[in-house]
């Protein structure tokens, strides 16, 4: 009974023509997923950090060696400093203060300026690789599909090499032997990360073609690319809004982890190279590995959160 | 019959996967030949400093690798010298790759092999608890921390373990100790933070996919027919529920390999220091040691090729419903 009433509701939101109207029903069913929420407020907090935070933090490249290794607001550690007057070691007790909130590293460098200067980073690395394989892995799946015969065969041959390549093994030798600049990490991200997308793109793409409504477009004497521009790739869209979204996460973990190991850009200080730091301060600073890593997990999550609870609002049979 | 169409089917996945092999040395092929650096980039500094004519240094080391032949006689000799062996020389450590990686591969072997065995009993275990608890307190909770298992970045779960275990609570080395014997209880003792490290995203994972694989069968006409035989729950569950999803399972577990465990293997060979192909592979970028580099990458996609192949073959044995054209 519900569901016939959703299903009613759908009809006459598309029927009435504005996407406007269309995407405040997708809107109004993912509302309703509190996690997908949360994931969306967060992204957005994220945004407003990466794009407004640099105006409001310190560079995070100024060393300040009078405040090494200082603590969250908070947190008081004891720590061992050498006292230049008396030629010895002294312990003291260090309080985290409100001039860096997050504390600094074992150069001074203010923890916050850092996240905040790594969230820029890991935002548009996700988002542009992102856009890169979506892009690719959507105009491969849609030629396969639509062109169909050897270009098909031979398509997803391809698709079937490069998916053989683990992922991250195949970042490492591209990032090792171009460079890492973080255009080039962006890049290489794009261009190994969309077979997924293509084979999903494709399948869908498939079961499209053979339809009523192309079948018409076609027998109206629709063109090729009217046929994909107008009916194929509107109706795999919420597709691929959902795959995007689900992706990204991958993307930005990827990008941490390429830094982790030094394959990162050196000159922008990102979550990664953060976070391989912090390893080494561990007895000392244990937030410099801490912060980073929570950063990280929240955004992953985030996204994570948004992508099932759009996968969920897109998905006509599901009962939210 | 059946067998007739067995070995067809076989052949065809062995074919299939040599073009797929074949695809991958070019790839790679085309990757090294295209991108900008040379051999002989990292004598240029001394070359300058001692004062000598750079080009002929570069002619001649260019020659000595073979670049300066034509781009097709190069890719034969390329494909030619992986299938007879020889996957080059390592500058760094001056043995040639396939010693090295002889020398090495055992210690990512035996961490991917513990962190499997751990996440899939554990995974599984959970994964058919929750699936059989559906909508329980317990399932919400398992399935909000497989959730976070799976968002979690191993290697900063590596860092916080290392933290928490062994530099706060001193339970644990913050160094993989290499001299310990492979067999060895003190080597299994070394390997429980790594495991976990790399476990644990893996557990996640199965979690949830065990969970819908037997929420799929659960359902399923035949459970209510075993069910009204009057068969014990745990013989229902644990006997045709299980073995009907365990199939989709493997597959997954299989498919898992290339795109996170290999991954997750070379990130947490790093945080610990464990000597596998990954941190041998990491050691190299900063050696800049080409051929290491290069053939580490190949070997995690042709083992990934492997058992892809392997777990195809499986199946039509396993299951005798498949009956591919």
């Amino acid at each position: 009974m519900n569901e016939r009433k959703e299903t009613a509701g759908k009809d006459r939101a598309a029927f009435h023509g504005g996407g406007f109207r269309l995407a405040s029903y997708y809107w109004q069913r993912m509302a309703r997923n509190r996690l997908a929420i949360f994931g969306l407020a967060f992204i957005i907090f994220l945004a407003l950090v990466a794009i407004a935070g640099p105006f409001f933090t310190p560079d995070p490249t100024e060393v300040d060696f009078e405040a090494k290794n200082m603590p969250p607001v908070g947190f008081t550690i004891t720590q061992s400093v050498y006292d230049i007057k008396t030629d010895q070691f002294i312990t003291t007790r260090v309080s985290g203060t409100w001039k860096h909130p997050l504390g600094t590293d074992r150069k001074g460098r203010d923890m916050l300026a850092m996240i905040v200067s790594g969230a820029r980073v890991s935002l548009q690395v996700g988002l542009l690789a992102t856009g890169i394989a979506i892009i690719i892995g959507t105009i491969i799946g849609v030629m396969s599909a639509y062109l169909g015969g050897w270009i098909d065969n031979a398509l997803m041959r391809f698709t079937d090499v490069m998916m053989t390549f683990p992922f991250f093994l195949l970042l490492v030798l591209i990032v090792f032997i171009f460079g890492p600049s973080l255009a080039f990490i962006v890049l290489a991200i794009g261009l190994t990360g969309w077979t997924g997308t293509a084979r999903l793109v494709r399948s869908e793409s498939l079961s499209l073609r053979t339809r009523e409504f192309v079948m018409a477009a076609k027998a109206l004497g629709a063109s090729d690319g009217r046929v994909v521009f107008r009916h194929l790739i509107p109706n795999v869209i919420s597709l691929i809004i959902v795959i995007a979204t689900l992706s990204i996460p991958g993307v930005i973990l990827a990008e941490a982890a390429l830094s982790f190991i030094g394959l990162g850009d050196p000159t922008v200080p990102s979550w990664g190279i953060i976070l391989e730091e912090g390893q080494h301060s561990l007895t000392t600073a244990w937030w410099v590995a801490v912060e980073p890593g929570i950063m990280l997990l929240l955004t992953v999550l985030a996204f994570n959160f948004l992508g099932d609870g759009l996968r969920d609002a897109f998905d006509p049979k599901s009962n939210v | 019959m059946r067998k007739g169409w067995l070995r067809d089917y076989i052949l065809k996945r062995l074919l299939y996967s040599l073009i797929i092999a074949w695809g991958i040395l070019t790839v790679t092929f085309i990757l090294v030949r295209v991108g900008p650096s040379s051999p002989a980039d990292k004598y240029l500094a001394n070359i300058a400093a001692r004062g000598q004519d750079p080009s002929q240094v570069i002619a001649a080391i260019e020659a000595r690798y073979g670049l300066d032949k034509p781009v097709l006689q190069q890719y034969g000799e390329y494909i030619f010298n992986l299938l007879r062996g020889n996957w080059g020389w390592s500058l760094s450590t001056s043995m040639p790759v396939i010693e090295l990686i002889k020398h090495h591969w055992i210690y990512s072997f035996q961490l991917i092999l513990l962190s499997s065995l751990f996440a899939a009993i554990i995974g599984i275990l959970i994964g058919i608890y929750s699936a059989v608890k559906q909508y329980t307190k317990a399932d919400y909770a398992f399935t909000f921390l497989s959730f976070i298992g799976i968002s979690i970045p191993n290697f900063w779960l590596g860092v916080m373990l290392i933290l928490v275990f062994s530099v706060k609570l001193g339970l644990f080395k913050t160094y993989y100790d290499t001299t310990l014997p492979l067999f060895s209880l003190a080597n299994l003792k070394a390997l429980t933070l790594p495991v976990i490290t790399l476990g644990t995203g893996m557990l996640a994972a199965y979690v949830r996919y065990t969970r819908s694989a037997m929420l799929d069968n659960l359902r399923k006409p035949f459970v209510t027919t075993a069910r009204a035989k009057g068969l014990p729950e745990h013989i229902v569950i644990g006997k045709h529920v299980f073995r009907n999803a365990l199939l989709p399972l493997v597959t997954i577990i299989m498919f898992d390999l290339g795109s996170i465990v290999f991954g997750g293997a070379y990130l947490t060979e790093i945080v610990f220091g464990i000597p596998g192909l990954g941190q041998v592979s990491f050691n190299a970028i900063f050696a800049n040691d080409y051929p290491v580099v290069v053939a580490i990458t190949l070997i995690g996609t042709l083992v990934v090729l492997l058992v892809n192949l392997v777990t195809d073959i499986a199946y039509t044995y396993l299951d005798p419903r498949i009956r591919y054209e």
